[in-house]
């Protein structure tokens, strides 16, 4: 009778892929990933609130955790030993430009640069914005119902962001994902959506509203948040603030099984920078791909398994029929 | 080996009947998909126009793996002289389609290893997987083109193979 299980060699795999998920910085709380219930997911498809940045590059990882020996004796001797500093670092490439990725790869807020209003002086992280509108009752995650006014406002192939008003807040702000932390109150009254990750692509206008090419990552329209057409994205390099997440790699081996790096708080380590990569090796001055870097430091989480601090998680789901 | 070499030419096969279904070829009196293997084909001098046919190459062996490991070089050889009704006009339009029909048929890069001697076929235990296609420049004779793409396989070897 023949066998029904094979000898695994080392897993093969092509490529990595990324995912991230919100932290909820109020309560330090990270998204936590469960390689036993949930680590068979369609990879195109993961779990909510994981969210999918695609096939990444150059991903490595790197344990900065240091360990000493605890020395007794004459001569002295290890007697065992203890685990000094715990960290670790991750750096990767990101293959697109999204609002997403140039936030992971930005040290410090990303901000949606809104519509401007006619006339608003320039300013070099987007000028005074055109007045918000109000969404009405019955909108969805991807469908946003207007007067025929405001929607005349808007064009397909445009960007929305939507969030609250800006009235004062210090803390933490922007929905679902923190976009910045407001030290002392402020006085721009779209301030939020300046900062908010709640955008998406108008793929529709009519009379009603906006149909949005993607739905919203905050979901339904939260009572008292207002919209406002985005440009595009500007970030900066200095400010106090860290983008913070919780990070997902996953390698797929060429026999179904996978291998997870579970990171349940990343923090973005250094400020804005790319890489361009020639589309043509033989001609390097030619076209170029122009790649997000990333860096990340990871900050530990305990366990409530046995409250150890951990910074990692790596798990490894073998090949169906391979000798474990 | 054998095994991996089938499941491959099997996974293309059912790949391209879903991906453009009126790609076929009438050969030894049956209408097939458009897609054949050299060694396993009477030889001729000159292959069909439209079909894909595939040529086995290079073989190497990884014998230091707890399983041993064969990789075997695939070379896709397809040619068209366009259609009739365009005069051929239509050649570099039809060897487009062709390219974009290879570059999905290899997609995904793995398929179940099966065992197609036996009967009915059985499931192995173990996929075999591929490269990213090596895509050749268009080879220009008179009026047909031609190109070839070359793809590594790799498969394990399962006991009694």
């Amino acid at each position: 009778m023949a066998n029904n299980w094979f000898s695994a060699p080392a897993p093969v795999a092509r490529r990595i892929r990324g995912y991230f998920a919100p932290v909820n910085r109020a309560a330090q709380t990270p998204t936590l990933f469960d390689p036993a219930e949930q680590g068979g997911f369609n990879l195109d498809a993961p779990p909510a609130p994981w969210i999918s940045l695609g096939w990444i590059e150059d991903f490595s990882r790197k344990a900065t955790s240091k360990s000493s020996p605890l020395l007794t004796g004459i001569p002295a001797a290890p007697l065992e030993q203890v685990r000094e500093t715990l960290g670790a670092q991750v750096s990767l490439q990101f293959l697109s430009w999204t609002k997403l990725t140039m936030a992971l790869a930005t040290g410090s807020q990303h901000m949606n640069l809104l519509a401007t209003a006619s006339g608003a002086a320039p300013s070099a992280d987007g000028a005074q914005a055109a007045t918000a509108v109000s969404p009405q009752t019955g909108s969805t995650a991807t469908s946003i119902l207007l007067t025929s006014a405001d929607a005349a406002r808007f064009t397909p192939g445009s960007m929305v962001a939507l969030d609250v008003d800006y009235t004062g807040q210090t803390g933490f702000v922007g929905t679902p994902v923190a976009g910045a932390f407001v030290r002392q109150a402020l006085t721009d009254v779209d301030y939020i959506r300046r900062v908010t990750f709640n955008v998406a692509l108008v793929s529709q206008v009519s009379q009603t509203g906006l149909t949005l090419a993607e739905p919203l990552p905050g979901g339904t329209p939260a009572l008292g948040a207002k919209l406002q057409a985005a440009t595009g994205f500007v970030d900066r390099e200095g400010g106090s603030f860290y983008q913070e997440w919780s990070g997902l790699f996953v390698l797929q081996g060429s026999q179904g099984e996978r291998i997870f790096y579970h990171y349940p708080r990343l923090q973005t380590a250094i400020g804005a920078e790319e890489s361009l990569i020639p589309l043509d090796a033989k001609n390097k001055s030619g076209q170029s791909k122009v790649f997000l870097n990333g860096h990340f430091l990871a900050l530990p989480v305990t366990d409530p398994l046995d409250g150890e601090r951990v910074v990692c998680y790596r798990s490894f789901l073998p090949a169906t029929n391979a000798l474990v | 080996m054998q095994n991996a070499k089938d499941s491959f030419y099997m996974a293309l096969r059912g790949r391209l009947t879903t991906i453009n279904p009126d790609r076929t070829v009438l050969l030894r009196g049956t209408v097939r998909p458009g897609i054949l293997v050299e060694e396993a084909e009477a030889p001729v001098s000159q292959f069909p126009n439209d079909v894909y046919v595939l040529r086995w190459l290079g073989l190497g062996v990884d014998m230091n793996l707890d399983t041993t490991m064969a990789a075997e070089e695939c070379e896709i050889v397809y040619q068209s002289c366009g259609t009739q009704s365009f005069g051929g006009l239509d050649r570099g339009r039809s060897l487009s389609e062709m390219d974009e029909e290879l570059v999905a048929m290899l997609a995904p890069f793995y398929t179940p290893k099966i065992n197609y001697s036996s009967t009915p076929p059985a499931a192995m235990l173990t996929q075999v997987f591929w490269d990213e296609p090596t895509i050749t420049p268009v080879n220009v004779q008179r009026d047909r083109l031609s190109r070839s793409a070359k793809v590594m396989v790799y498969s394990y070897q399962e006991q009694g193979e």
